[in-house]
Formats: structure tokens, C-alpha cells, sequence
């Protein structure tokens, strides 16, 4: 009777969660799924069931192709570059002898800005009258065109996202780094064994649950990219950067086709859903080979 | 008693939170008291804005059984989002202002807007604003009117004259080779300098076509339809000949399509497209840019072998719509509203002075009630002359996917220099043809 009553009082402690997880996530999801096999705008008063024509059309439509290789692009670039940065971050810090949490903080608010201000101020520093751009080309005659070159286009919301993000992942190894138990490091020590040594034998299998988050959250933040593609390239060129995201944003508000958006949004929660399983099996397959787990 | 307690807290935070995340609808309250209440979205920008709220309380002292809740429509991540999403949700108002044509399209197509020449009124608008000829052109497909436009801004090129000047020239170039003549000539002169720089010529956004391509493309094809019924129907010869242009501007190392900030503001390009919006920023930001002094406004160059008087050229229109979805009681408020607005034309000069937009009349340069405002200010008296020669945009439900395809296909690979003219001419032909079928 006693676990009979501590049952309901469980799920009686999990309901606003659980309500909320129905009413914002699993609601919508249903909802969405009939979307995508009508042709209906929101709007309209009357629609009709079109069956997998929504999803034949996104795979034959090359935006949404774009967005299923735009993602992988963006992952190559930004998971390796935030992993580094913030690591770097986390060792940096770790190693400071006091006002460790300043610095944290300083490397944290990134985070916190808004992505809109953040893109804009990077606009602005890349447009062709932009000091920056003014010193390359009276200095050294170059002329790089960032944001309308499909590459550097590409590089440079991988960066912003990346900044963005590297100081989140610190607090995370920092305090993975901070568990490590100061005396392994000091018998190194004694052993002879040096400060890179220690990292890749000692640091890094240690770390490795902390890296395992960062690094999933990492893949997963490359499904979701938005805001500093649609306020530095609109996805272009040439579809260079224009992601899941930006694809079903344009398809459900701009072309007002919110069925045909449900349907490349269920095809991109699919894509989304494999590749993190798949990177999720890879990263275990990883630590369990080289004995970290 | 403790267990009941804590079950109860938690049954409330969890409603309590529910509760918060739900929106009021805005336009069900019903009539209170004789009084009907309804709610206008203007633009979100202050001036209209203020214009319309000053209107509101003005209209409510006349007609107390009416009133108007005015609120700026938010714009994150966009009005039009807003908007679609507010009808969606139940929770769209009555009527609001800043809607263009081709998005009234998209909401006519989904039923969501009111024909207005079907109620009671509005011959008396057209009749006591006398824009029966404006308002020609904004009939849809269907043969009704979903827009009443308050203003018609026929968008014009601005030319820096002080640098047309120091190149021997006194007036802008009228046709497609003389503007290629100052382009050499500038370039000469000035090798860091283009005739037109603007970043949007690389960018595919369905709405960045109206002030590129359409202004070159209705002045070339003197007005003929892009689309009509539903059909392709563009004059290839002007559009292959629009493209043509951006092309040789390109060759000519004189188009400059990058992020730039105020590139024709601070002289790195002399050629750019300039609505009456703008004379208000220029006068707060850049004082010492001053009309036929600086720079001065023109007519799209045109083809050489075109000739017109007065080259058309595209008219940025936004207008008032009422919701299909407001009820029929609020329905007829929002139009007596309208009716009282527009039977004065000097509610229009208010707004002409308020926003510097042309409002949409045919008697805007003949009215005596706009003659002082219009010969104050030069410039603007130029776009109200303008006003008969701008063609609106198209009125079809897909004219965003259709104008994204000319970027995407024509204006954004030809700028870039990575097929002719008439290669990304038939590309976007091939696209639109397939995407109207």
C-alpha cells in the first residue's frame, strides 16, 4: 500500500513535467506528423490528405538536400573547433591560480548574448568598408567577399557558434578536470612523465565523460542551427548555409506550406534522431576501445 | 495531511503554468455595454505607429460606440509570421495595416481576408479618397479588392550627383548604355568606386526582387505583367535585357555585390534604389547628403531601344486588410472606421507628413491640401509624380517561392558572374513555369 502511494506520488511530482513534455514536445510531434500528409497552410479553412507527396517533394526539392549535407559541413567545422576551444578554455583556466570562476564567467557570457546582436556585429565587421576588410585590401591588395563565398560563409557561422558555445562546454570540463584527483598527477610526476604524456594518458581518460556530454551536445547544436544563418546569409550562397532549420522556416512562413514544413520537419528529426544514435554508439565505441570506460 | 498538501501545490504549480503559457485571444471579447471593441495592428515602426493612435482617439470622440485598440504587429521573426501564426492561433485582430499585396495573396488563397468591395462602404472610400484609378490595379484575380492601399511608394534610383558631376555629367543616364559610359568613366576616375553596391543582389529573398529586378524589369518591359492568372506571361526580351544590364555592370567591374554598409551614403557606389522612407533617415543620419545637391532621384534606366516618356517602375504598396475571422459586427466597425479616415484628405496629409509615404490617391499632385507640403519638400513631390507609372507586385498566393526562384536562378548566379543573361533567364522560366503548375 505504502510503494502503491509512493507510485502515485511520484508521478504526481513528475506531472508538471510531464505535462509540459506532452503540451510543448510529444503534442506537437503528433500534430506535426499529421501535418505533413496534408496540404494545409494553418490558415485556410478547408485541406486535403496528399499522402507521402509532401515527402517525395522535400527529397527531390535540392534545398532540402543542401540542408542534409549543410549539416554534416557545419558538424566537420564546428564540433572539432568548439571541442578544442573549450578545452582549451578549461585547461587555461585549470591552471590559473586564482579568480578561476572570473574567468569562467568572461568565457560563459557568450552564451548568454543574443545570436541576433552577435551576427549583426559580425556583419558589420565583415562588410566591404568594414576597417577589417579596408586593411586587407590597402595593405596586402585582398579581397575576400565572407559571407557571399560559399566556404568562408560557411567557416564563419561555424565560428560565431563556436564562440558562442566554447565557454558552456569549459564550465563542463572544468568541472570534469576538477574531479581528477590532484595525487594521479603528482606520481606521474615523480614517474617522469611528461606534461603531454599526462594529458593524452592521464587528462583525456579521465575527462572522458565530460567529453562524451560536450561532444554530444556539440553534434546535436549542428541539427538546430538558425538564428546566425538567417541574419548573415539567408542560407545562401548558393545554399551554402542554409540548414534544416532555415529550410523549414522559409517552407512553413515564408511559402505559407506548413504541411510540406512538417514533412521536411519530420525527415530532419529522422536525420537528426540516426545521426546522434549512430555518433552516440561511435563515441562508446571509442572510450570502450581504449579502456575509459 | 502533508502528502495532500504537497499533491495540491504541485496540481497548481502545474496548472499555474499551463495557464501562463496560454494566449488571450484578442478579438472574441464580445460587445461591451453598446460598445464595440477592435483591435488594429499597425506597423512597428513608431510614426505610423503614433499616426494611427491619434486617429484612433480622434475617431472614438466622434463615435463613442467604437473602439479601437491600436498595437504595433510584432516582427520577430517576422510580420508575417506573426500574423499567420495570430490567425492560426485564434487570436488575429480585426484589421491591420503594412500588408502587401502578395502577401494578401497568400492570406487570400487560405480565405483569411475579407473582400472589401463586398461591404457596405467601401464605394464611398474610393469615391470620397478619389482613388479610383489607384485602386484599379489592385483588384486580385478574383475580381475583388482585399487591400484598401493607403500608400503607393513608386521607387525610384537615386543618382550621387556630386560624383555624376566630377565625371561631366549633370543628370543621371536614362538608357542602359549610358549608365555603362559613366560606369567606364567612374571607373577611370575612381577605380575604388561602383556604380551600384548592394548586397542584396547576392541574395536569393523573395522580397529584395522588388527593388532590383522589378524596378529595372517594369521599366524595360513598360509595365508588362511578370505573372498573371496564374500563368507565366514576363516579356523575355526586357527581362533577358534586366539581366543583361547587371551583367555588363559586372564586366565592367562597376556591381559591387557584398555586405556593405551605406555603400551609396558614404560614395562607394553612386546608383541606388531609394523609397521616401529613406529621406527621413538620410536626414538623421547623413544631413549632408541634400537633394539635387548630392544626389538626385530618377527613373529606372531603360533598354536603348525602349522608348517612353516615363519609365515605369515598381511601387512598393502596403494597405489595410480586414480578418475573415473578426466577427461580422467588428467586421463593419473596422470599415465605418475606415470610411471616417479616408473621407478627410487631411488624415492623408497627416500621414504623407508623419511617414513621408505617398498616400495612394490619384489626386496626390493636384489635391491644393498636399500642394505646400509637396512644395517644401522637392523630393517627395517627385515620387507623387511617380505614383501613376509604379506597378504593384504580383498578386499570386506563390510569389515568394516564384521571386525567390529569380534570385536563386537569374539575378544572384548572373551578379556572380556564373552564367549570361540568357542562361539564367530560362533557368528561372523553367523553375517558376514548374513550381505555378
Amino acid at each position: 500500500m505504502e510503494t502503491k502511494n509512493n507510485n502515485k506520488l511520484g508521478w504526481l511530482f513528475a506531472s508538471p513535467y510531464l505535462i509540459y513534455g506532452f503540451v510543448f514536445f510529444l503534442g506537437p510531434l503528433i500534430w506535426s506528423l499529421y501535418l505533413a500528409f496534408t496540404n494545409w497552410d494553418l490558415i485556410a479553412p478547408n485541406y486535403d490528405f496528399v499522402g507521402f507527396s509532401n515527402f517525395i517533394k522535400a527529397f527531390k526539392n535540392p534545398a532540402v538536400q543542401s540542408s542534409f549535407w549543410v549539416t554534416y559541413k557545419f558538424m566537420m567545422v564546428f564540433v572539432p573547433l568548439v571541442t578544442a576551444a573549450s578545452l582549451a578554455v578549461a585547461m587555461i583556466v585549470q591552471g590559473l591560480p586564482k579568480l578561476k570562476s572570473v574567468f569562467l564567467i568572461g568565457f560563459f557570457l557568450p552564451y548568454l548574448s543574443s545570436g541576433v546582436v552577435s551576427s549583426l556585429i559580425v556583419k558589420g565587421l565583415l562588410s566591404y568598408n568594414s576597417p577589417v576588410n579596408a586593411f586587407l585590401r590597402d595593405n596586402f591588395g585582398i579581397k575576400i567577399n565572407w559571407l557571399g563565398t560559399p566556404f568562408t560563409a560557411l567557416m564563419i557561422v561555424a565560428l560565431i557558434i563556436a564562440w558562442k558555445f566554447a565557454g558552456y562546454y569549459a564550465l563542463i570540463l572544468t568541472s570534469g578536470l576538477e574531479s581528477i584527483d590532484k595525487e594521479v598527477y603528482e606520481a606521474a610526476a615523480i614517474d617522469g612523465v611528461s606534461r603531454r604524456q599526462r594529458f593524452w594518458t592521464i587528462t583525456l581518460p579521465l575527462l572522458y565523460p565530460a567529453i562524451y556530454t560536450t561532444l554530444i551536445l556539440s553534434f546535436g547544436v549542428t541539427f538546430g542551427i538558425f538564428t546566425e544563418v538567417y541574419q548573415l546569409t539567408g542560407g545562401g550562397p548558393n545554399y551554402a548555409t542554409n540548414t534544416w532549420q532555415m529550410e523549414i522556416y522559409n517552407q512553413a512562413f515564408k511559402n505559407l506550406q506548413a504541411g510540406y514544413a512538417s514533412a521536411i520537419a519530420i525527415i530532419a528529426a529522422i536525420v537528426t534522431f540516426i545521426s546522434i544514435f549512430v555518433i552516440k554508439k561511435l563515441l562508446e565505441m571509442w572510450g570502450k576501445r581504449n579502456g575509459w570506460v | 495531511m502533508k502528502k495532500k498538501l504537497a499533491m495540491l501545490l504541485v496540481f497548481t504549480v502545474a496548472i499555474s503554468m499551463l495557464a501562463a503559457c496560454g494566449s488571450k485571444s484578442t478579438d472574441n471579447k464580445g460587445t461591451a455595454e453598446g460598445v464595440t471593441a477592435i483591435e488594429f495592428w499597425t506597423a512597428n515602426n513608431p510614426p505610423q505607429q503614433a499616426y494611427w493612435e491619434s486617429l484612433a482617439k480622434e475617431y472614438e470622440t466622434v463615435n463613442p460606440k467604437i473602439k479601437i485598440n491600436v498595437s504595433p504587429m510584432k516582427e520577430t521573426p517576422s510580420s508575417e509570421a506573426n500574423i499567420q501564426s495570430a490567425i492560426a492561433g485564434g487570436s488575429a485582430p480585426t484589421l491591420s495595416e503594412n500588408i502587401s499585396r502578395g502577401f494578401a495573396a497568400q492570406l487570400t488563397n487560405s480565405k483569411a481576408l475579407v473582400p472589401l468591395n463586398t461591404m457596405a462602404g467601401w464605394d464611398d472610400i474610393i469615391a470620397g479618397r478619389k482613388m479610383t484609378n489607384t485602386i484599379e490595379s489592385w483588384k486580385f484575380s478574383d475580381d475583388n479588392q482585399y487591400v484598401l492601399p493607403i500608400s503607393s511608394n513608386a521607387m525610384l534610383f537615386g543618382w550621387r550627383l556630386d560624383i555624376l558631376k566630377e565625371l561631366g555629367y549633370n543628370e543621371p543616364p536614362k538608357t542602359y548604355s549610358e549608365m555603362l559610359d559613366v560606369a567606364k568613366k567612374l571607373k577611370v576616375k575612381y577605380p575604388d568606386k561602383y556604380v551600384w553596391a548592394k548586397a542584396d543582389l547576392a541574395d536569393p529573398a523573395a522580397w529584395k526582387r522588388w527593388f532590383d529586378f522589378f524596378m529595372l524589369y517594369n521599366a524595360a518591359s513598360d509595365g508588362n505583367k511578370f505573372i498573371e492568372g496564374g500563368k507565366f506571361v514576363a516579356d523575355d526580351k526586357a527581362g533577358i535585357a534586366t539581366l543583361g544590364l547587371m551583367d555588363n555592370l559586372r564586366k565592367e567591374n562597376s556591381l559591387l555585390a557584398e555586405n556593405i554598409t551605406d555603400p551609396f551614403e558614404n560614395g562607394v557606389g553612386i546608383f541606388t534604389d531609394i523609397g521616401p522612407w529613406t529621406l527621413n533617415y538620410w536626414a538623421e543620419r547623413f544631413p549632408e547628403l541634400k537633394y539635387n545637391e548630392t544626389y538626385t532621384l530618377a527613373a529606372p534606366p531603360v533598354p536603348d531601344d525602349v522608348k517612353v516618356d516615363h519609365p515605369k517602375t515598381f511601387a512598393d504598396t502596403k494597405g489595410i486588410v480586414i480578418y475573415a475571422s473578426a466577427p461580422k459586427e467588428k467586421q463593419e466597425a473596422a470599415m465605418e472606421f475606415m470610411k471616417w479616415v479616408y473621407s478627410d484628405a487631411k488624415h492623408d496629409l497627416q500621414w504623407f507628413e508623419k511617414t513621408n509615404m505617398p498616400p495612394a490617391r490619384d489626386d496626390l499632385s493636384t489635391n491644393d491640401v498636399f500642394k505646400a507640403f509637396l512644395d517644401q519638400n522637392p523630393a517627395l513631390k517627385k515620387y507623387a509624380e511617380a505614383v501613376p507609372y509604379a506597378v504593384p507586385p504580383m498578386d499570386n498566393a506563390k510569389f515568394n517561392e516564384l521571386q525567390t526562384f529569380i534570385g536563386q536562378e537569374a539575378v544572384n548566379p548572373v551578379v556572380r558572374g556564373q552564367i549570361d543573361p540568357t542562361t539564367g533567364w530560362n533557368n528561372m522560366k523553367k523553375a517558376i513555369e514548374e513550381a505555378l503548375k
